[in-house]
């Protein structure tokens, strides 16, 4: 069986703000936007965490302290050991050439490595929607900028951009231009959101969903989907529209750390 | 074929604990071509189970130590109704109890619900510091808890023994005795441990677990036949099951069908089909027409 652990220092960790920081690994895990590793703190638990980027010498991740888990992350040092294995999962595809990448909150990261990727692989034509609460929840507003041909910024008190949601702006832009195909990383209601306003425009799109999960490689149980068994750490996080048709729990219902069902 | 009585389409079965807390799981596994499954071992109340990670590698198989992470027992049996509703495939519930009441009142659960047969997990190593000794290493508590579940129970109840035990054949003889209808064998081995030398370290949250995956089989063999020379009831084999093979083995060291787990993490879901292929491919090149004429026909030296 193939061995994918790796134990090995911080490298570097940079504040993006007061919640949010980005991990450095100093190590080559060949992942692709969208891709998630397990990383385990010692003593402690191990969690999912999306990757924000990796180059030839690192790999990144970005993770919002949001509890017990991400506190403990937040209080180590560069230096400290931990272990990640990956990357999982699938990723966001990569062969189309108009495309519009719908981002909320703090979910923007894999949307940032879908950019350069895209843009290192050729593409014709690339628009990002950024959306977050406030001016300084958003995340990458200058990478972005810099990756895409159009760059837009919705906040929900309106302090940068359009006053609203990131749904909004993408409801406007379709309203004037077409695309191969909408990418989609945010919460689930804003997803959900997002998908509705796809469909309604008949365009094919992918979304990155987030699940409880604990063994990150198909066998525990606990992230899989009702009511068609789409196991989510191996067959997603990134979700194409044909098989997101089948998966009726979206939007409505995930399961707690006991398996039991608990609504949206 | 059957397996006590129930027709089922191949001997390849989902062992307990993989995938099966939900029914959207369980249909699937049955779709992706598995005879029946085994629902995780439900307890009368919810778990959450144990920190990550809850599963290790090493070059043998995998070490796991979940911690019966479960809905309890009246979530996971709306899981079971959902399974059948409107669905062909048959189902095993397996619960877990601290006692003979539990498992008393956990079997009458289940008397009233649609699944098909009840097993016992007797022998769960990962929550000994909770409950314990595990039942399936003490004979007196084999008898007692198979006795009083056999009292009030309405399906076929299979008892999973544990190859910890000194003696596995005398627990399966004493199972039979009070009543099981049938036998799973084995659980996991153990607790193993996988060490990370940079971390000094193991690489469990819980330090040990249950050893499983191809190390095991030779194991699982061997105990296998030892209990089917001595039990006329059924055996659902398990125990580092990967392909049609290694099933075909297991069935004529004496199982009657054949469960799968960690081979799931190996080969994918695809693994019951291509399990299933596998037997198929061997049994017409060697003349077998059915699975059953598979069951225990090993002629030793």
């Amino acid at each position: 069986m193939k061995r994918d652990r790796q134990t090995l220092p911080i490298a570097a960790i940079r504040e993006e703000n007061p919640s949010l920081r980005t991990f450095r690994f100093d190590t080559q895990l060949e992942a692709q936007a969208g891709q998630f590793v397990m990383l385990t703190l010692f003593g402690e638990g191990e969690k999912p965490f999306s990757i924000l980027d990796e180059n030839a010498d690192s790999v990144y991740i970005t993770v919002k302290n949001v509890g017990p888990f991400t506190n403990r992350l937040f209080e180590l040092q560069v230096g400290a050991l931990v272990s990640i294995r990956g990357p999982y999962g699938v990723a966001f595809s990569l062969e189309n050439k108009r495309v519009l990448m719908v981002g909320g909150g703090f979910a923007t990261p894999p949307l940032r490595f879908l950019a350069k990727s895209l843009r290192a692989r050729g593409i014709d034509y690339l628009v990002n929607v950024n959306g977050a609460r406030s001016q300084a929840d958003l995340l990458y507003v200058s990478d972005f900028e810099e990756l895409c041909d159009r760059s837009l910024i919705a906040t929900d008190d309106g302090s940068l951009g359009h006053r609203g949601t990131s749904v909004d702006v993408m409801q406007d832009i379709l309203e004037e231009e077409t695309f191969d195909c909408i990418y989609i990383s945010g919460p689930e209601r804003m997803m959900k959101a997002a998908v509705d306003v796809a469909r309604k425009y008949g365009i094919p799109f992918e979304v990155n969903l987030e699940r409880y999960m604990k063994c990150g490689v198909g066998i525990c149980g606990s992230c899989v989907m009702d009511p068609n068994g789409l196991i989510l750490c191996k067959e997603g996080p990134v979700v194409g529209h044909e098989t997101l048709a089948k998966v009726q729990e979206f939007g409505v219902s995930h399961r707690d750390k006991t398996g039991r069902i608990l609504e949206i | 074929m059957q397996f006590l009585g129930k027709v089922i389409p191949s001997p390849l079965t989902l062992a307990s604990g993989i995938l099966g807390i939900s029914f959207s799981s369980l249909q699937r596994v049955i779709r992706d071509g598995a005879g029946m499954v085994t629902t995780k071992s439900l307890s009368l109340e919810p778990r959450i189970g144990h920190e990550g990670p809850i599963i290790a590698e090493f070059e043998g198989g995998l070490v796991n130590s979940v911690g019966l992470t479960n809905p309890g027992i009246d979530d996971g049996l709306l899981e079971v109704e959902k399974f059948h509703n409107e669905f062909a495939g048959v189902s095993i519930v397996s619960v877990f109890g601290a006692n003979s009441e539990e498992f008393v009142n956990l079997a009458r659960a289940v008397n009233h619900s649609k699944g098909d047969f009840l097993e016992l997990n007797l022998s769960c190593p990962n929550v000994e510091d909770e409950f314990k000794r595990p039942f399936a290493l003490v004979p007196e508590k084999i008898t007692e808890i198979v006795t009083a579940v056999k009292a009030v129970s309405n399906k076929p109840v299979l008892a999973k023994l544990s190859p910890n035990a000194n003696d596995i054949t005398l627990m399966a003889m004493l199972a039979e005795q009070a009543g099981a209808d049938g036998l799973t064998m084995i659980n996991t081995l153990g607790h193993g441990m996988v060490i990370d030398a940079i971390a000094r370290r193991p690489v469990l949250r819980n330090n040990f677990g249950g050893i499983s995956g191809p190390c095991i089989k030779p194991l699982a063999l061997k105990l296998i036949r030892d209990a089917y020379k001595q039990v006329k009831i059924p055996i659902l084999g398990t125990g580092g099951v990967s392909n049609g093979l290694d099933a075909v083995e297991m069935m004529m060291a004496g199982a009657s069908a054949v469960a799968i787990g960690s081979a799931v993490y190996e080969r994918g879901l695809d693994v019951f089909k291509i399990t299933r292929m596998e037997m198929e491919a061997f049994m017409s090149e060697h003349g077998y027409e059915d699975y059953t004429d598979l069951i225990g026909i090993l002629e030793e030296n």
